[in-house]
């Protein structure tokens, strides 16, 4: 017995092939994961499914019986919900308003908005997935974004009269979450498993996939490969699936040992309400920092270059004083900075990819610091584009064509196009395929062999673990502690970030 | 086929218009005589323009620019009246145009007000200056050096054409020129690229190290002052000033923009588009009045296109994107 069953789905754009057969069924009751490298279809049969795109070809079948999806009002009609990466949301609004928009809301005397009710309902909505601490009259915008996805999903959970939700589809739903409320996300999904529902959970994170889904169908190149139990399979059979070639390490090897030289010494530093913060970064050392969501990770690079000045704590570059006031004197200083937010942060998407990597590096890259020299830039940015594995047509090629993987290849070769010496990471391979992912570590290797300082911020433990040398772990804006990576594991980093005991 | 509308859309329709008033005005339309003429009426759109391209490159816009043209072609006469030499009031109603923008800028990049409201609020403003300084009155006759209004008239003699001597007007060289220092400024240097940088996403341009604000100030100094250019070569033309010849300037202008940037493959304002822009204005307004069409039909059927070329560049966009 099945809930859905698609066959052979194939779509074309413009005749270049987005999907060449997909076959995927999902059983009633069951968490299935969908995976694949970017550009392997997987959005292009999510937005077949949401009723957005039309196939040109596909047989859908809900419940044995033939369907045809066609508009995203008929998807909902027959029980199909969404949670997208990117959210559509009003942050002017309240939680309650967010969560129930495009709903009726509950009237008094069939005119007023009865807001007590709203906010009741809202509240009932929230509670069910085990989230107690956001007020539903609060405005969107002022919680965090692991929150906001928090309550974009919840939305998606709550009852309707007439159309049960049969499959939630969940796009990349962690992506903005931190560990602690991934795992309320997880129970809210195991709850619906109970209760009959199925989910269709696209995601990179393997782990999470090998904690919580039954089953998997692993994408390539716009063809369904392979179909399986969850149970069945180990982590490293599914990357080679996904990548199509087996991976012998996640972490590439260290090249070269840190040396004594300090890149960065940071002296009082105070971030959010915490007590002033204290610490340095040898050159070709990778320090990892690490913590719950929110703990001053985001600021504390950002204090470091310069977009949020600080006018106390000393901080020194290479044993000279820096005290960067604008994100220019720290590109100056040889400071770069790899945002957390690669599209709307990182990146120029409506640019050329040689205009991207150059722009921080104009001023030297160009005649008389004035007039622009774009065929050196060409140059350039081809070759550092080469150095980072970038995959594109051409260095004219705008940003927005390339894979989420390929963009952030962008903002690597943008970062490193001035040689610098110290490097700030914000989750640096968020959003971005295992094979690009592997791509970005040797980067990072490559980097810290040449003497570079990296500080990484990551979410992803695995990662902190496999690519660090110290990792710092900060709660509350203050470092708690900083310890060696070597000999770590997740779970004694993840209670090291929540502040409990160790046994 | 979709595309290839969004892209030639307004060249074709601009085609279509040369054609109709070709076969509609053979006599005079198609002539080296007519198209200098054109060149002329158009050459003050053509340096607002090009000051509008600047700030729009960045998302912004600047409403204040026909006010701000009048206010500059006031100052240049009362300073005449003050017996000031030409170079010397040209200069300074130059000045009060870049300060003027620099304003404009001030409030948006370091005040945070949206262009919408700041620039709303100088060209009441400066609006209001000029009527303040004249008077209330047209600002003519004796007190304008007659070199200052023989130099709108005047032009480079380019020889004879079928028997009529022609020659290329003084004012529109000066529009040339503009152009072509603004095209450099914007696709040739440093300061350009950072403008559409800004214009592409402005928390990952100020990542990158550009000077938002900075640059923002600048642009819209720049704006300003070309403002002030064209209010000063239209008080030339016409050897007076009143303080609302500038009004038509800024619809004008922000129109051209647009109709230029449905020209560009990404939809971003470029110069030579934005050339291209005020040309179908120019062009239109000249056959129709050719034709006898009344000016307030011209007004309707100029709006009209914009509707119509935007809205092709961007339905197409909608379908594309499918």
């Amino acid at each position: 017995m099945t809930l859905l069953t698609l066959k052979d789905v194939t779509k074309a754009y413009a005749g270049v092939p987005a999907l060449r057969g997909v076959d995927l069924s999902v059983a009633p009751g069951e968490i299935h994961a969908l995976m694949g490298e970017n550009g392997a279809g997987k959005s292009t049969l999510i937005k077949i499914l949401a009723g957005v795109v039309s196939p040109d070809r596909a047989e859908i079948r809900l419940d044995g019986q033939p369907i045809e999806i066609g508009s995203p009002r008929r998807a909902h009609a027959l029980g199909l919900r969404f949670i997208h990466q990117e959210f559509n949301v009003v942050p002017a609004l309240s939680v309650a308003e967010n969560i129930f928009m495009g709903r009726r809301y509950p009237r008094r005397a069939g005119v007023f908005v009865d807001w007590k009710r709203l906010n009741l309902a809202a509240r009932e909505t929230l509670e069910k997935l085990g989230i107690t601490h956001i007020d539903p009259a609060q405005a969107l915008g002022s919680l965090t974004l692991g929150d906001q996805m928090l309550v974009r999903i919840s939305s998606a959970f709550i009852g309707e009269e007439g159309t049960p939700a049969r499959l939630y589809v969940l796009d990349e739903p962690t992506a903005a979450l931190s560990a602690s409320e991934a795992e309320r996300l997880f129970a809210v999904l195991r709850q619906l498993r109970t209760s009959g529902a199925s989910v269709l959970y696209v995601s990179h994170r393997l782990d999470e996939v090998m904690a919580i889904c039954d089953m998997a169908t692993v994408m390539r190149d716009g063809r369904s490969i392979d179909t399986g139990k969850i149970a069945d399979i180990t982590h490293d059979d599914l990357v080679a699936l996904m990548i199509g070639r087996r991976v012998e390490e996640a972490y590439p090897p260290v090249k070269a040992p840190p040396q004594s030289e300090i890149v960065l010494s940071v002296k009082g530093l105070p971030v959010l309400t915490g007590p002033p913060i204290s610490f340095a970064v040898q050159a070709g050392e990778v320090l990892g920092i690490a913590g719950v969501a929110n703990s001053g990770q985001g600021e504390l690079l950002r204090k470091l270059f310069g977009d949020a000045p600080s006018p106390a704590g000393t901080l020194s570059l290479s044993g000279q004083n820096y005290r960067p006031r604008s994100p220019a004197d720290a590109w100056r200083a040889g400071v770069a900075y790899i945002p957390r937010e690669r599209r709307s942060e990182g990146l120029i998407v409506s640019r050329p990819i040689f205009e991207n990597t150059t722009l921080p590096h104009l001023a030297a890259q160009s005649r008389w610091t004035v007039f622009l020299a774009p065929r050196r830039e060409k140059r350039l940015a081809g070759e550092q584009g080469q150095s980072v594995r970038l995959k594109a047509s051409s260095q004219n090629q705008r940003v927005r064509e390339l894979s989420g993987g390929n963009q952030q290849k962008v903002v690597f070769a943008k970062a490193l196009l001035g040689k610098p010496r110290l490097l700030l990471l914000d989750e640096p391979t968020r959003g971005v395929d295992v094979g690009a992912k592997f791509d970005i570590y040797t980067i990072i290797r490559d980097m810290t062999a040449q003497g570079m300082g990296v500080i990484l911020v990551s979410s992803d433990l695995p990662e902190l673990l496999g690519m660090s040398d110290r990792i710092a772990i900060m709660r509350d804006g203050a470092i708690t502690e900083i310890v060696a990576a070597k000999g770590l594991n997740e779970e004694r980093l993840l209670n090291l970030c929540y502040g409990r005991a160790t046994g | 086929m979709l595309n290839f509308l969004r892209r030639y859309g307004t060249l074709i329709g601009f085609a279509a218009i040369l054609i109709f008033f070709w076969a509609s005005l053979p006599d005079t339309f198609m002539t080296a005589r007519n198209w200098l003429n054109i060149s002329q009426q158009m050459s003050m759109l053509i340096v607002v323009a090009a000051g509008m391209t600047i700030v729009m490159v960045m998302g912004d816009f600047d409403l204040s620019v026909g006010s701000m043209a009048s206010l500059a072609g006031i100052v240049v006469a009362i300073l005449f009246t003050q017996d000031y030499p030409i170079w010397a009031a040209v200069s300074l109603a130059l000045l009060v145009g870049l300060i003027g923008g620099a304003i404009n800028g001030g409030l948006i990049a370091f005040v945070g007000i949206l262009p919408f409201v700041a620039t709303l609020a100088t060209l009441a403003m400066l609006s209001g200056a000029a009527f303040v300084v004249s008077g209330g009155k047209t600002i003519s006759g004796r007190a304008i050096p007659e070199e200052f209004g023989n130099f709108a008239r005047g032009g480079i003699p380019l020889g004879e054409w079928s028997g009529v001597a022609v020659s290329l007007p003084n004012l529109t060289l000066v529009a040339l020129v503009v152009a072509l220092l603004v095209w450099m400024l914007l696709e040739q240097t440093t300061f350009g690229r950072r403008l559409y940088a800004i214009g592409g996403n402005i928390e990952a341009a100020h990542l990158s190290g550009v000077a938002v604000r900075k640059l923002k100030l600048i642009a819209f100094a720049l704006t300003g002052s070309t403002a002030a250019l064209a209010g000063i070569m239209y008080a030339s033309r016409v050897a007076s000033a009143n303080p609302t010849q500038g009004s038509g300037l800024m619809l004008n202008a922000i129109a051209a923009v647009f109709l230029g940037s449905t020209l560009s493959e990404h939809g971003e304002p470029r110069l030579l588009y934005t050339i291209v822009g005020v040309l179908v204005l120019g062009v239109l307004d000249n056959g129709l009045t050719q034709m006898n069409v009344d000016s307030y039909v011209r007004q309707i059927l100029v709006g009209g296109i914009i509707i119509l070329a935007v809205s092709t560049s961007s339905l197409t966009k909608g379908l594309r994107s499918r």
